[in-house]
C-alpha cells in the first residue's frame, strides 16, 4: 500500500535519517479509570462536565502518542468546548424540531445550517489543529473561508446532483484543502494524492458492495423482504414476526458491512491520504493492515456489546494503538528545527457543531 | 535528581536537563540552560495514566518528565497537591465506586428519571405540536395503511355518541375525537395519536361486537390520551436514543440502535397498565364493570390465536395478566 510514493520524485532528500514510527503507550485499564470518572461526572452534571471530559480524553490519547521520543499535547479550553456544545445543541434541537414539525421555518433552519456549515467546518479544523502541539510547537489551519464554501458547499451540491459520481473527487478536494492548509509551526504541509487514486478505491468499494449484495442474494436472505413487500402489495395482514425478522436481518447485514467492507475501505483510504501527505519535506507513511482493522473492529464490537459498554475504554485504546502505530514519519532532515508561529484565536463552536451533525473530518 | 526534556515553546529543539529543588524554586540545568523558576510560577499538568507530565512556565517553556515516581517525590517536597479528579481516576477503589455509582444512576434514570423528565416535558409541550405531529402521521398513513371505514354511518354515530357521553373521573365528558378507519394490515386495532385523537379500526368493532365492550376499549385508548402517553413515548425514545449515541456512538452508531428498541418495551407495558387503570375508573364511574375491557381483550386474544387481528396484541403484552387484573377489580 504505497500509492502515495509512486511516481513522486525525491531527488534531493537525504536518506540517512531513520524513519520515526509513531508509538502509542496508553493502556485500557488505565484509561478505564479516566473514562468512568468522566462518565459519572457527565451524568451527574447533566452533560455540562462533558466538555472537561473531552479535554481529559483527548489529553490522555495525545500525551500517550509519541513521535521521536516526544509526545503530542492537546490544549483545548473546556469552557470554549462547552460554549461550542451549547451552540451545537441549540442548532440540533432547532434542526430536529423544524424537520419533525414542518412549517415555513423548516426550510429557513435547514438552509441556514447548510449555509453556515462550511464556515463551521473550517473553524473546527482551526480549533483542532491550533490546540494540538508536539514538542511545544503548535499546528495551525490557514484555509480560507471562500475555499471552505467551494469545497464543502459547491462540491457537496455537485456530488449530490451527480448521484455521488463526484463524491470521490469531493473527498480528494476536501483532503487537499485540509492538508495543504495545515501548518506545523512555520512549516507548511502538502497533499499529493490525485482524484484518480480516490476513484480507484471508491470503485473497489462499489465492487465489494455489489459482490456482497449478490452473495447475500444467493443465500436467500432477501426472501424475508420479498415476502413482506408481497404481502403489503396485496393488502394482506402482515405477520409482526415477519416484520421483526426482516428488520433483524437488515440490522445484521449493516453490522456485517460495518465490520468487513467498512474497515477495509477505511484502511485503504487512510493509507492513501496519509501516505500522500508531507510536513514540509518530511514524508508520512501510513501502512494500516485492512485485515488487522477488520479484526479490531469486529472484536471491539462483540466485546463492547457483551460487556454492555464496559469494554469501551479498551476498545478505544486498541483502535488508537492500531491506527497510530501504522504511521511513520520519514524525516528529510533534523526534527529539531521546526519553529512556532503566531498564536491563533479560535473558538470551539465549529468543532462541536460539526461533531453534533456527524461530519467526520477527523484527522 | 530528576532528568527531563526541556522545550522553549518556540522550537522543537530538545534539551536534556536536570531538575532540582532549591529553596522556593525549581532549578533547571543542562545544555545551555540554567533557569531558576519560583514554584508559584510552575504549573504542573495532572497525571493521566503513564503519560509524561509537563511542568509549564509562564513564558511558554516547559519540561516533560517521564519518570513519574521521581516527579511525585519532587512534587511532594514542594507540597504540591494533585486535583481531586486526578486522584480518583487512578485509584482502583474510587474507580470501582464510580462504576457502581454509574450503574445505580443508570438504573435510576431509566426507572424514574426518564419517565419523570418525559412527563414534565410532555406537559410543557404546546398542544399545537401534538396536533401537528398527529396531522403529519395521519397524512402519511391515510390512503396507504389506513383506508376509509366500511362500518355503517349509523353505527359510527351511535358509538361516537356513547363514547362522548362517558363521564370522566375528573369531571366533564370525554372530548377526544374518534376517527374510523379500516386497515387490512393492522387488523383489529385502535390507537391514540399524540394529540389524543383515537383511531378505531373496523376489525376491532366487528370482532368485539358488543358496544359496551367496544366502549371499554375506547376508554383504554382515552387513558393513553389522558396520560399524554404518545408525547411521553416520543420524548423518552429521543432521550434514550441521545444517551446511547453519546455512550457507544464513538464505537458504533449501529450498536446504539438495538438497545434503544429493546428499552421501549418496558415503558409501553407501563403505559398499557396505566391506560387499563384509567379505563377501569371510567367504566366504574359510568356504572359498568372493568371486566368489560377484559372481555374485549379476550376476544381480541382469541381472534389473534385464530390468526386474525395480530397487531393489537403484539403491542399489548401479557394479556392474561391484564385480564386477570381487570376482572379482579
Amino acid at each position: 500500500m504505497d500509492q502515495g510514493t509512486e511516481g513522486e520524485s525525491h531527488g534531493g532528500s537525504p536518506s540517512a535519517v531513520a524513519p520515526e514510527p509513531v508509538r502509542f503507550t496508553g493502556s485500557g485499564a488505565e484509561y478505564f479509570g479516566i473514562w468512568i470518572v468522566n462518565l459519572l461526572l457527565t451524568i451527574v452534571t447533566i452533560g455540562i462536565y462533558s466538555a472537561w471530559a473531552k479535554v481529559r480524553r483527548l489529553q490522555y490519547f495525545y500525551r500517550h502518542t509519541e513521535l521521536a521520543g516526544s509526545s503530542f499535547d492537546f490544549h483545548g479550553s473546556p469552557i470554549k468546548i462547552l460554549i461550542g456544545r451549547l451552540v451545537a445543541l441549540a442548532m440540533l434541537i432547532a434542526y430536529n424540531y423544524t424537520v419533525r414539525i414542518q412549517s415555513v421555518w423548516t426550510l429557513a433552519v435547514v438552509g441556514g445550517i447548510a449555509l453556515i456549515m462550511p464556515w463551521m467546518l473550517r473553524n473546527s479544523l482551526r480549533f483542532r489543529l491550533y490546540n494540538t502541539s508536539w514538542r511545544g510547537v503548535r499546528f495551525h489551519f490557514r484555509g480560507s473561508v471562500a475555499r471552505a464554501y467551494r469545497v464543502f458547499l459547491l462540491y457537496g451540491i455537485l456530488s449530490l446532483i451527480t448521484l455521488y459520481i463526484l463524491a470521490p473527487f469531493m473527498h480528494q478536494r476536501v483532503k487537499a484543502y485540509q492538508h495543504n492548509n495545515s501548518w506545523f509551526g512555520q512549516t507548511r504541509c502538502s497533499f499529493h494524492a490525485r482524484a484518480g487514486q480516490f476513484y480507484k478505491l471508491y470503485l473497489l468499494l462499489a465492487a465489494a458492495m455489489v459482490a456482497f449484495v449478490i452473495v447475500v442474494g444467493y443465500s436467500g436472505v432477501f426472501g424475508a423482504f420479498a415476502a413482506l413487500a408481497e404481502a403489503q402489495k396485496h393488502g394482506q395482514r402482515v405477520n409482526p414476526y415477519a416484520t421483526f425478522r426482516a428488520l433483524a436481518i437488515l440490522y445484521g447485514l449493516l453490522i456485517t458491512i460495518g465490520v468487513s467492507i467498512g474497515p477495509v475501505f477505511h484502511a485503504l483510504i487512510t493509507n492513501l491520504i496519509w501516505s500522500s501527505t508531507r510536513v514540509g519535506e518530511h514524508r508520512i507513511e501510513c501502512n494500516m493492515s485492512p485485515l488487522g482493522l477488520i479484526w479490531i473492529s469486529f472484536s471491539n464490537l462483540v466485546l463492547v456489546a457483551v460487556t454492555l459498554g464496559l469494554f469501551i475504554p479498551w476498545a478505544s485504546v486498541r483502535m488508537a494503538r492500531f491506527q497510530l502505530e501504522a504511521v511513520r514519519l520519514i524525516p528529510a532532515g533534523d526534527l529539531q528545527q521546526f519553529v512556532d508561529a503566531e498564536p491563533d484565536q479560535v473558538g470551539a463552536v465549529g468543532e462541536e457543531a460539526a461533531s453534533a451533525f456527524d461530519f467526520d473530518i477527523s484527522l | 535528581m530528576l532528568t527531563a526534556d526541556y522545550f522553549d515553546g518556540r522550537s522543537t529543539r530538545v534539551r536534556v536537563v536536570r531538575l532540582e529543588v532549591g529553596g522556593e524554586s525549581l532549578l533547571i540545568s543542562g545544555e545551555d540552560i540554567d533557569r531558576r523558576v519560583p514554584f508559584s510560577e510552575v504549573k504542573v499538568d495532572e497525571r493521566l495514566g503513564r503519560a509524561p507530565r509537563r511542568l509549564r512556565f509562564a513564558d511558554g517553556a516547559f519540561c516533560v518528565v517521564s519518570d513519574l515516581n521521581a516527579l511525585d517525590a519532587l512534587l511532594a517536597s514542594i507540597a504540591h497537591h494533585d486535583g481531586w479528579v486526578d486522584r480518583i481516576q487512578r485509584r482502583a477503589r474510587f474507580v470501582l465506586l464510580c462504576l457502581a455509582a454509574c450503574g445505580v444512576l443508570a438504573v435510576a434514570a431509566y426507572k424514574w428519571g426518564l419517565p419523570w423528565a418525559a412527563e414534565i416535558g410532555a406537559a410543557h409541550t404546546p398542544a399545537g405540536i401534538g396536533v401537528k405531529l398527529s396531522d403529519q402521521a395521519l397524512e402519511v398513513l391515510d390512503g396507504k395503511i389506513l383506508l376509509s371505514s366500511r362500518i355503517g354511518e349509523d353505527r359510527r354515530r351511535q358509538l361516537n355518541a356513547k363514547f362522548h357521553a362517558l363521564r370522566l373521573p375528573g369531571g366533564g365528558t370525554e372530548q377526544a375525537e374518534l376517527l374510523f378507519r379500516r386497515s387490512p394490515q393492522l387488523g383489529a386495532n385502535a390507537f391514540t395519536l399524540p394529540d389524543g385523537r383515537i383511531i378505531v379500526l373496523d376489525d376491532l368493532i366487528t370482532i368485539v361486537g358488543d358496544d359496551r365492550q367496544i366502549l371499554a376499549t375506547l376508554a383504554h385508548e382515552a387513558g393513553h390520551g389522558h396520560g399524554n402517553h404518545g408525547m411521553r413515548m416520543l420524548l423518552q425514545n429521543s432521550l434514550v436514543g441521545a444517551f446511547l449515541a453519546f455512550y457507544v456512538g464513538d464505537i458504533s452508531n449501529l450498536l446504539a440502535i438495538a438497545p434503544a428498541t429493546l428499552m421501549q418495551a418496558r415503558y409501553s407495558r407501563d403505559f398499557e397498565a396505566q391506560a387499563d387503570d384509567y379505563a377501569a375508573a371510567v367504566l366504574r364511574l359510568n356504572g359498568m364493570s372493568p371486566g368489560l375491557l377484559a372481555d374485549a381483550l379476550d376476544k381480541l386474544a382469541k381472534s389473534h390465536r385464530e390468526g386474525a387481528g395480530a397487531a393489537y396484541l403484539s403491542s399489548h403484552p401479557a394479556t392474561d395478566a391484564r385480564m386477570h387484573h381487570l376482572r379482579s377489580q
